[in-house]
């Protein structure tokens, strides 16, 4: 690490010889995240790997809820996040595992939450709602389908990776 | 939402949604070692059991920071800068107030309180990591997320 920062103000030594106040200024607001960028304590951070949620055997064609925990490592602390993910296997047989994470304002969503949609998810707190794919109901608060988490499948176990957003409808 | 810098920007651009306050009430001692030992095991599932709160309505919830107390002190004196407190903070924006607690004392005052008192049962747990654990977590928060859903 202190060789990066070396690196960093050798190059801000540079850039303040170079291009005088202005690159001075820019170089001072740059160089601080550009080390947060690199700075391998916040990579020791696991919670972007991929991690083992469930027997691929107790998956079925209606979404259930599994969560696992995440030891999160950043500069100050350690702490135990909880992660979940509703999952299913759609007509085609393919895994779809969807982030309950609601595109709103970031509640946590529900399988048939509200009984008079019982094919939709449901947010709870302002009635939002996501069709069995994901996608979100027009005309309830959220602006975009939930985001489904990369995943892989090893050995029987699904494997869970990062949310990834999809494009609004 | 938690009371944190990046949560409070979303709040401030999205204030209408968040109506409701949460605030963890916890008692602090450091007198003799059963009774600090017994509350700080408190307050850590209090902590446990706001954040997956807040996990499942972050969009409608602001988590206040706990509300720390001495777990001597004069409980209509806490009673009076409780509600101050919350005159303060909700400021009109929010129109729901809970206050989650292990202490029974706030049992009796609840009626007083400008807000609604949600009571835990204590429970000490000594295995946080054990399944038992996580069941009764789980449990509870179910419960308290129906009942504040009930207010809704
Ligand atoms: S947070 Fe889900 S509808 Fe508002």
């Amino acid at each position: 690490m202190s060789e990066k920062k070396q690196q960093v103000s050798r190059r801000q030594f540079l850039n303040y010889t170079l291009t005088g106040v202005g690159g001075f200024m820019a170089a001072s607001m740059l160089a601080p995240m550009v080390r947060f960028a690199i700075d391998p304590v916040l990579k020791a951070s696991t919670s972007g790997e991929m991690q083992p949620v469930v027997d691929v055997s107790e998956i079925t064609t209606d979404p259930q809820r599994f969560e696992w925990t995440v030891k999160q490592v950043d500069a100050w602390y350690t702490s135990d996040v909880t992660h979940s993910a509703w999952v299913y296997k759609n007509e085609k047989d393919e895994i779809i595992p969807l982030s309950p994470i609601c595109k709103h304002l970031g509640c946590t969503v529900n399988w048939a939450g509200n009984e008079s949609y019982p094919d939709q998810f449901f947010c709870p707190c302002h009635d939002g709602r996501y069709f069995k794919d994901g996608k979100n109901v027009p005309d309830t608060p959220p602006n975009a389908p939930l985001d489904l988490y990369e995943f892989e499948v090893k050995d029987g176990t699904l494997y869970l990776g990062k949310p990834v957003p999809r494009e609004g409808v | 939402m938690k009371w944190q810098a990046s949560d409070l920007s979303t709040y401030f651009q999205s204030k209408e949604y968040i109506d409701t306050l949460c605030i963890p009430l916890i008692p602090v001692s450091i007198s003799n070692e059963s009774d600090s030992i017994r509350l700080a095991n408190y307050k850590r599932t209090l902590d446990i059991l706001s954040n997956e709160l807040e996990r499942h309505f972050t969009g409608r919830i602001m988590l206040s920071p706990t509300y720390s107390y001495q777990a001597k002190s004069d409980i209509n004196m806490e009673k009076k800068r409780l509600n101050e407190w919350i005159k303060e903070m909700s400021n009109d924006s929010f129109s729901h107030v809970f206050f989650i607690t292990f202490d029974v004392l706030w049992k009796k005052e609840e009626k007083e309180l400008d807000g609604t008192l949600i009571w835990i049962p204590a429970n000490r747990i000594d295995d946080y990591q054990s399944d038992e654990t996580k069941r009764w977590i789980n449990q509870q928060t179910e419960q308290i997320s129906e009942l504040i859903r009930s207010f809704w």
